[in-house]
């Protein structure tokens, strides 16, 4: 039973990772139909960034640890935010009315771009962030839980639910789910779909860029090809969830850690990706949109 | 065909064999790209910096030596275009590469091509047991570094052990080895077990293992693991002692372990040049400094460097590039050679021949200390 609960927190941690980032896939996927593939790098640009301004600025001595590293995360989000909205008009713009196999080939062409430009900047030695992290360990029901493997899942479910709030109550957030139901229709009705495409290119990469950061500050070790795998399973998180809709990704995400962990725990470690893929198929095979299903937002 | 073109063409072609006989070329091919990049970024250093100091010194058989490099990504599939590419281009030996699986991708295309290839990583058995003719390794095999882990292992007097593995061809085969051995004296593996490799959260492989309550745990991976491994288990409050494999040696497991969680870690390597007594191993690790503003990281680089270095004394020794002489000199009149990892000989399956490993501990300061 032990075993059990403690599993449940180091899945619940990875999995909310995977659902900040799968919430960039989705989000593009819903507004393009274009799974952006260089989603996963933009991540990575989050944590290689949060590093280098964590070092250079040290705004955790000048403003205390909370209140360095908020500043931190913005600055992180929106240089992020940049890097997607210039992928955005470089990689995928030129190639709107072009066949949906090009821009995927653009996307894919983005990710080796992105990821080789850090190998350049960077080198390719693995990095590592300074500890700024408390190590304290708090007791939850009866376990020992480190407070940042907590903090990771409130600061995630913060931002999913920020999202989600922007999304269905403002203005900007109504346009971009008319633009994921008909991109056409929402033309007619007076919505500027490409400043909508713009949006959904500043808040995936912030929030992927979030993830690299939070990833970065907790596990401490980064390298340029770690958005390979990440993506990997959050591209999974938003199919499980049913992509193209915004819960979905987050609870997409949380089942894929929770499983995986349990997986790892119970089964085999060895099998733990195959036990993860096994669950998605068996869950696409009864629901073949996903969780959530592919467009809620048409519902509301 | 315009005549005139032909005849540009056939001219171009004399160039370029004229030019060809001018060096003579070494082929590298390394992980320059990908998750190894790292250590193939290193390889090409000690190379590239043993090339600069044998073209200093004159070159071979009144030649220069150029080297050829081929990015394999450390991808198997990579790394045979990579193989066919460097085939054309007229290199008479290649050094390289790091990965078992890769460089197996591209044994059998050098072999036919009949150049000799010297790995420098890749330390599966199985790689030296097909009788291919022009393959040799400066590193050793798994089955030595299996025997040594065990008899590590032993020395722990751990009653209850794990083994702990990443399921590529290197990690897989060593913790195989380990576990026949152990099994073979009756001793208590009470786990074994694979993680995946790049993730960054092994919490979840760490609460089972902690479960399973063994003593001492071998893991036979890669650095980058292995120092989230130790990280996080010490995250736990889990103070089992870890030991690994050679695949760890190197500076970066203790950046991102961080040293206390690194104190106390014991791995298996051949010896690095700093504690190597001899004249050469020394000099170079100072041209070496000088050149790169720091010391030698990674084993496998100075493996790849020591590759090129018995390439050229063979090329010296037998006053040819014939792939033939080549490999008859190294399997046969080369005897203790003074490398930057050890004495080194081959035996007729092109293995090194001796005892190669040390057992390295890592120091409050997080120095990799060599153990007596």
């Amino acid at each position: 039973m032990e075993q059990f609960a403690q599993q449940l927190i180091n899945g619940l941690a990875v999995g909310s990772i995977y659902a900040l980032i799968a919430l960039g896939y989705t989000m593009v996927y819903g507004v393009l139909r274009l799974i952006n593939f260089a989603h996963g790098d933009l991540f990575t640009y989050g944590a290689y960034l949060g590093m280098t301004l964590l070092t250079s600025l040290a705004l955790q001595d000048r403003f205390g640890l909370a209140v360095g590293l908020a500043v931190l995360a913005l600055m992180v989000m929106g240089l992020v935010a940049l890097i997607g909205v210039i992928l955005e008009r470089a990689a995928y713009r030129p190639l709107q009315s072009s066949p949906r196999l090009s821009a995927v080939v653009s996307a894919l062409g983005g990710s080796i771009f992105l990821q080789n430009a850090l190998m350049l900047i960077y080198g390719a030695r693995y990095q590592v962030y300074p500890d700024v992290l408390p190590q304290a360990t708090v007791s939850l029901f009866g376990l020992p839980v480190p407070v940042m493997r907590i903090a990771v899942v409130v600061v995630s479910l913060a931002m999913m639910a920020v999202l989600y709030l922007f999304v269905q109550k403002t203005r900007t957030g109504t346009a971009i789910r008319a633009a994921a139901i008909d991109q056409g229709a929402a033309r007619l009705m007076g919505i500027d779909v490409n400043r909508v495409i713009q949006v959904v290119f500043v808040i995936g990469p912030a929030l992927g860029g979030a993830a690299g950061l939070l990833v970065g500050l907790y596990y401490g070790q980064i390298s340029f090809t770690m958005g390979w795998t990440y993506g990997m399973k959050a591209f999974t998180a938003a199919i499980l969830g049913g992509i193209g809709n915004i819960p979905g990704a987050m609870v997409g995400g949380l089942v894929l850690g929770v499983v995986e962990a349990l997986g790892a725990g119970y089964i085999s470690i060895a099998w733990k990706d195959a036990i993860a893929f096994v669950v998605l198929i068996l869950i696409l095979i009864v629901r073949p949109s996903g969780l959530l299903g592919e467009r809620v937002a048409e519902k509301v | 065909m315009n005549k005139k073109m032909a005849v540009v063409l056939a001219l171009g072609l004399v160039g370029a064999t004229a030019r060809a006989q001018e060096t003579i070329k070494i082929g590298l091919m390394a992980p320059l790209t990908g998750a190894w990049a790292s250590e193939g970024q290193e390889m090409k250093r000690n190379v590239d910096l043993l090339a600069e100091q044998l073209n200093a010194k004159g070159g071979l058989l009144g030649k220069k030596v150029e080297v050829v490099t081929e990015d394999d990504g450390g991808d198997p599939r990579t790394a045979s275009l990579a193989a066919q590419r460097l085939t054309t281009k007229g290199v008479v030996a290649v050094i390289g590469t790091y990965g078992s699986a890769v460089t197996e991708a591209s044994q059998t295309i050098f072999d036919e091509a009949g150049i000799i290839q010297v790995a420098n990583g890749s330390t599966a058995v199985r790689l030296t047991e097909k009788g291919l003719k022009n393959f040799l390794r400066t590193c050793p095999r798994d089955d030595e570094q299996g025997r040594v882990g065990a008899a590590v292992v032993e020395k722990s007097k751990a009653k209850k052990i794990a083994i702990l593995h990443d399921n590529s061809a290197y990690s897989k085969g060593l913790a195989d080895e380990i576990n026949g051995i152990l099994k073979g004296k009756n001793a208590n593996v009470v786990f074994f077990d694979a993680l995946t490799p790049k993730e960054q959260d092994y919490s979840a492989i760490l609460t089972k293992l902690k479960a399973a309550g063994p003593e001492v745990v071998f893991f036979t991976g890669y650095y980058p693991e292995a120092g989230l491994l130790l990280k996080q288990k010490k995250q736990m409050g889990w103070n089992v002692p870890f030991i690994g494999g050679d695949a760890i040696n190197n500076p970066d497991l203790v950046k991102i372990a961080g040293k206390e969680a690194a104190e106390g870690f014991q791995f298996l390597s051949p010896p690095v040049p700093k504690d190597l007594d001899t004249a050469e191993a020394k000099a170079y690790v100072v041209a070496y400094q000088k050149k790169f503003n720091e010391a030698p990281s990674s084993i496998y680089g100075v493996l790849a460097g020591d590759g090129f270095r018995v390439v050229a004394k063979a090329i010296e020794g037998a006053k040819s590039t014939k792939a033939e002489a080549v490999r008859a000199y190294l399997t046969g009149s080369l005897k203790a050679f003074p490398g930057f990892t050890g004495k080194i000989e081959f035996n007729a399956k092109g293995d090194r021949v001796g005892e190669l490993y040390r057992v390295y501990k890592v120091a409050r300061d997080g120095s990799f200390v060599m153990q007596p």
